[in-house]
This record gives C-alpha cells, sequence and structure tokens, in this order.
C-alpha cells in the first residue's frame, strides 16, 4: 500500500471537495438570486386595486376595494422583503403600527400564512384575499405587483 | 533465514491449493453466465414495466392534486413527466419489479398529499382565528404617584384588556375593559369602550356605543395605550376624567368616522352625539345610562396628512355640550371648546402640539361667559431602543367658570417634563421623568416629581 505526502494529500483533497464546493456556491447564488428575484403581491381575482393601495391595504386604511372586503394576509416567510419593499419600515414599526390602528378604531391585523404555498391558498380560497409570495403564482389569483 | 524459508515455503504451497481449489468453481461459473443474463434481462424487462406503471400511477396523482388544488404551481410536477418510457402505454396487470422501489413511490405520493392537505387546512385556518384579546398594562414607582402627587413610592398603574371581535363583512365591534387604582388606591373598573358599528363604505363606518371622544390627537391616538404612548403619563390637561382631567374624555352616542384617500393626501374626519356628561362629587362623568335632562353633546374632528410631507398631521376639533354640576346651586354650563393640534411622527421624530380653548357660558346664573385656554408641546427624537423626550404643558382655567370651578382638578398650572423611554422589546418599555409642576392659581405650589414605568403591550 502506497501511503501519500501530506502535499499530495493536500491536494487530493482540494480536488475532491472542489466539485462539491463549487456547486454549493453555485447553489448559493442561484438560490440568494432567487430570493432577491421577486416578490409578487396578489390577490383573489375579486379584488380591483391598484400597487399604489397596497400600503393602505396592508395598513388597514383601506378595507374595500368597491363592495368587496379586503383581508389581508402577511406571509412571514416573505414578510421581511414585504415589509422592505412595499411599506418601507420594518417589523417592528409594522407592528407598532398595527397596534395603534387595532386599538384606535378596532381594525384586526392581517393573519399570517407561513409559506408561499399557504398564502397562495389562502388567497384562493375567498374573495377579498390578498397576500405575497417569493415564487411566480401560476393561474388562479390576481398579481397586483411585482417587486 | 531458515526460519523465513519455511514461512515462504508454506505461503507457496497454501498460494497453489488455493488456486487449485477456486479452478473448478471458476469453471462452474463461466458455465452459469448464460443462464444468468437471461435472468436478468428478464428483470430488465419486469423493471421496465414497473416504471411504466409507476408513470401511469404519478400521473394520476397529479390529475387528482391539480383537482384539489387548482393552479398549482408547476414546479410540484415529477421529474418522471418526460421520460421516454412515459410515452409507452401503462402496462397493467404486472407486479413491480421491486417491493422497495413500489413501496419508497406510494410513500413520495402520500407524502404529496399530506402537504397538499397540511397546506389547505392551514389555509382555512385563518378563517377562524377565535377572538383575539389585546391589551396592555403598566406599573411605576416615583418620588410621588404619577395621579396623586400626596402619595409616594409604587404605583400601580393600569390593566386594559380590549377585542375586536370579527362579526361580519361590514360589521364591526370594539370592547375595551380597564383595571386602575384610583387616586386613593381603590380599584376601579370601567366598560371603558363598548361599540357596536356598521361600516357603511370603505371611508364610513357608523358607530353607536361609549368611544373615547375624538377630540385633538392624544386621546384616541393612545388613551390607556401606555406601551404605545413614548411619555411616561398623559399631559395633565387631557388625562382621563376620573385622573384629573378637565376634558370629557369618554362619550356614549353615535360616532361616524373615516377616512378619505386623495392625491394631495389623506383625510380624516370623525363626527359624533351623545349624552351631556355631568360633573358629580368634582369629576366628569360620561352619563353612561342617559343624560337626565336630554342635554347632548355635538362634536367633530378633521385632520389633514399631506402625501408630500409623510408622518405629518394638522387637526382641527370642536366640540359643544351643556353640563351640569352637583353643587349645591346646580349649575348649568353650555361648554364650548375648540382645539388644533399637529403632529410629526417619523422613524426619528415623534412631536406633537394641542392646543384648545373654551369660550363657556353660564346657563344657570349670571357670570356670563368665560375664556379658558391650555395646551402642550412635546417633542421626542427616537434613537434606536432609546428615545428621549420633553414636554411642556399650560392650563389657564378661568376660576370664576362653573364648569372648572366644579372640577376637582380644575386649578390652573404649567408642567415641565424631560423624559427617557428605552424599548426593552418590541412589546415592553422602560420609562423615566422628572417634572417640574407649578400650580398657579387655586392653590399656588410648586412639586418635582421623578417617576419610572414598566410598561407592556399584550
Amino acid at each position: 500500500m502506497r501511503y501519500a505526502s501530506r502535499p499530495e494529500r493536500a491536494r487530493s483533497l482540494l480536488r475532491r471537495a472542489a466539485l462539491p464546493l463549487l456547486a454549493t456556491l453555485a447553489l448559493a447564488s442561484f438560490s440568494v438570486a432567487s430570493r432577491a428575484e421577486g416578490l409578487y403581491v396578489i390577490c383573489h381575482p375579486s379584488v380591483a386595486i391598484s400597487a399604489s393601495d397596497l400600503r393602505d391595504v396592508f395598513l388597514g386604511e383601506k378595507q374595500f376595494a368597491g363592495p368587496v372586503r379586503l383581508v389581508p394576509a402577511d406571509n412571514s416567510s416573505a414578510r421581511a422583503t414585504f415589509l422592505q419593499k412595499v411599506l418601507g419600515m420594518d417589523y417592528a414599526k409594522y407592528l407598532t403600527a398595527w397596534t395603534k390602528k387595532s386599538f384606535r378604531d378596532g381594525v384586526n391585523p392581517p393573519t399570517v400564512s407561513s409559506s408561499d404555498a399557504e398564502a397562495l391558498a389562502y388567497v384562493k380560497r375567498a374573495p377579498g384575499r390578498c397576500s405575497y409570495i417569493t415564487t411566480a403564482p401560476g393561474p388562479g389569483v390576481l398579481v397586483v405587483a411585482t417587486f | 533465514m531458515l526460519s523465513l524459508n519455511s514461512h515462504a515455503r508454506s505461503l507457496c504451497c497454501i498460494a497453489v491449493l488455493a488456486m487449485m481449489a477456486c479452478a473448478p468453481f471458476r469453471t462452474a461459473h463461466a458455465a452459469a453466465d448464460a443462464q444468468q443474463v437471461a435472468q436478468l434481462q428478464s428483470q430488465l424487462e419486469q423493471s421496465l414495466k414497473a416504471i411504466d406503471q409507476l408513470t401511469a400511477r404519478v400521473r394520476e396523482l397529479e390529475s387528482r392534486m391539480d383537482a384539489v388544488q387548482p393552479g398549482a404551481a408547476p414546479g410540484t410536477a415529477p421529474a418522471t413527466a418526460g421520460s421516454p418510457a412515459s410515452a409507452a402505454p401503462p402496462a397493467t396487470g404486472v407486479a413491480p419489479a421491486t417491493p422497495a422501489s413500489g413501496t419508497a413511490d406510494e410513500r413520495l405520493a402520500s407524502l404529496e398529499g399530506d402537504v397538499a392537505e397540511i397546506t389547505a387546512a392551514n389555509a382555512a385556518r385563518h378563517d377562524d382565528m377565535g377572538l383575539p384579546l389585546h391589551g396592555f398594562a403598566d406599573v411605576g414607582a416615583g418620588t410621588r404617584s404619577p395621579n396623586n402627587p400626596d402619595l409616594h413610592g409604587a404605583d400601580v398603574g393600569s390593566l386594559d384588556f380590549y377585542l375586536t371581535p370579527e362579526l361580519g363583512e361590514r360589521t364591526r365591534s370594539l370592547f375595551e375593559l380597564n383595571f386602575k387604582m384610583s387616586t386613593t388606591g381603590a380599584l376601579v373598573t370601567a366598560l371603558e369602550r363598548i361599540q357596536l358599528g356598521y361600516q357603511l363604505a370603505d371611508a364610513t363606518t357608523l358607530w353607536l356605543g361609549r368611544f373615547h371622544t375624538p377630540y385633538g390627537y392624544y386621546n384616541t391616538a393612545f388613551h390607556h395605550g401606555q406601551q404605545i404612548s413614548t411619555s411616561l403619563r398623559r399631559p395633565k390637561l387631557v388625562e382621563f376624567e376620573a385622573s384629573g382631567g378637565v376634558l370629557p374624555a369618554h362619550t356614549v352616542g353615535l360616532w361616524l368616522a373615516g377616512a378619505k384617500r386623495m392625491e394631495m393626501g389623506r383625510l380624516t374626519y370623525d363626527l359624533y352625539a351623545g349624552n351631556a356628561q355631568r360633573i358629580v362629587a368634582g369629576v366628569i362623568d360620561t352619563n353612561n345610562v342617559g343624560s337626565p335632562h336630554g342635554d347632548a353633546i355635538y362634536g367633530g374632528n378633521v385632520s389633514f396628512l399631506p402625501q408630500a410631507l409623510d408622518g405629518f398631521r394638522v387637526g382641527l376639533s370642536a366640540f359643544t355640550t351643556k353640563v351640569e354640576d352637583d353643587l349645591v346651586a346646580r349649575n348649568l354650563t353650555r361648554v364650548n371648546n375648540y382645539g388644533v393640534y399637529v403632529v410629526y411622527d417619523t422613524d426619528r421624530w415623534e412631536n406633537m402640539a394641542e392646543y384648545y380653548r373654551f369660550d363657556n357660558d353660564d346657563l344657570s346664573g349670571s357670570t356670563g361667559s368665560h375664556n379658558s385656554e391650555m395646551g402642550y408641546v412635546q417633542i421626542a427624537y427616537r434613537a434606536g431602543a432609546w428615545i428621549p423626550y420633553a414636554r411642556y404643558e399650560n392650563a389657564d382655567f378661568d376660576q370664576t367658570d362653573n364648569y372648572f370651578a366644579a372640577q376637582r382638578s380644575g386649578g390652573s398650572y404649567f408642567r415641565t417634563a424631560l423624559g427617557l423611554r428605552y424599548d426593552l422589546d418590541w412589546t415592553s418599555a422602560l420609562k423615566l421623568e422628572i417634572a417640574e409642576t407649578h400650580l398657579t392659581d387655586r392653590a399656588t405650589d410648586t412639586y418635582e416629581e421623578a417617576l419610572m414605568q414598566y410598561a407592556i403591550r399584550f
């Protein structure tokens, strides 16, 4: 049996590790790119609102779109991106804004989904619902805005 | 050396014997190759058929899932969809080639089904979230009690619960129950708010019940929410009725409220009418079950939040009411109150100012008209979790006006306060305040306070 010298073993180890390492880096960069890629604000097809209404909808200031009552839902897996890109605030300020709104006007804050799939299923279930996801939603919902 | 040679010879013998022993097996193995190849071919054919079966099964499951979840993300499609085997018609009546592959596929299908069911169930769970209960609580300590400067040491602030049950698309409700200590230490339980409303439109909600009187800014924005209020306590001039306030902080009646988004900004409005208040034992009483003489309070509040200046708000409020007191003379006073307020609330600043003027008329006596005024300015700077603030408040009440003369806290004063708030986390805050109060007419006195408060919300 031949024992490799230390430099040889190191080179061999590097060669063996190089491929998985590169693959991992590629996947990671793809993942980051995907995550930064997009945010889809979606609503049930019964909802007629524009991107400029989103701030009011998700802060409880706009509760009806014509005769349809709006029911926004947060998606915890995409909330940080949504708050930053759409509402321009952090989570603490968002919570406080809703506490003040709820305490003064008796309006309940949005319910919370835990994943894109759950948010998508929630929006599809009933008229007036809106949420946001990070992957293209496909048919069955209205994409109000992408960020 | 002898021993080495002997060992080598032994090894050679063993090797030769082993080779001789293996030779017949190798010959037999060669003879069985043809039969084994035939078996493998047979197994391969069976495997291909099994793959066909599995492909058909996956397609069937996909179609079922699509039926349950129309428009499901295409990314969930199995990778076998484009395989060459899928082009062949599905074989029937052929057993899977290996039990293991069949079990794995069934488990995968079962798992997919479970995930779809869980997702749908979670989405459906939002439909019934029960009855959320929220509230505020605060406790404190100081050189003097914040509500009674004659007392010293630790104090219990209040425990406040509020509920906002969802009753229907347009039916609204808000209930608030408060437990607090009176200035003498007695436990006071108050049905702070009981409002039932109907949302007529996006910009209009009509409430009936007991609500926070919408004058100025502070009373409806914070009220018992000490944790959402930057300062340690309310300005004295807009305190609750039983805590030294001279305005009716609550009204029982009708309240029309709403907001309208316009191109220039957002307009909010409040219109209300309710039972006229009275003064009992030196404190304003809301007349929760009706006004003895059918007198009423009428008021309104309008504010504008310009689009161009985020966080800025300017507003006007006014109310008029007839207030009877319980003094021997039973005075009846027409109270006319006008207010103006400005708020600048951003990520960095929380500044606010309110000014009120009273133009009261003595309806039962001959003291005539009386003018009084009061106001405060508060400036706060948000430096992360630390929020230093400063406040100045001033009240100049006409002591010949029966409305103020009958109130226990109707004396004029001015107060300066410096405070520091520290947010421990999103829901709790520690506050420190030092203040100096000057009583200027009914009694002339000056006292200092150093106060601490721990306030939470839940």
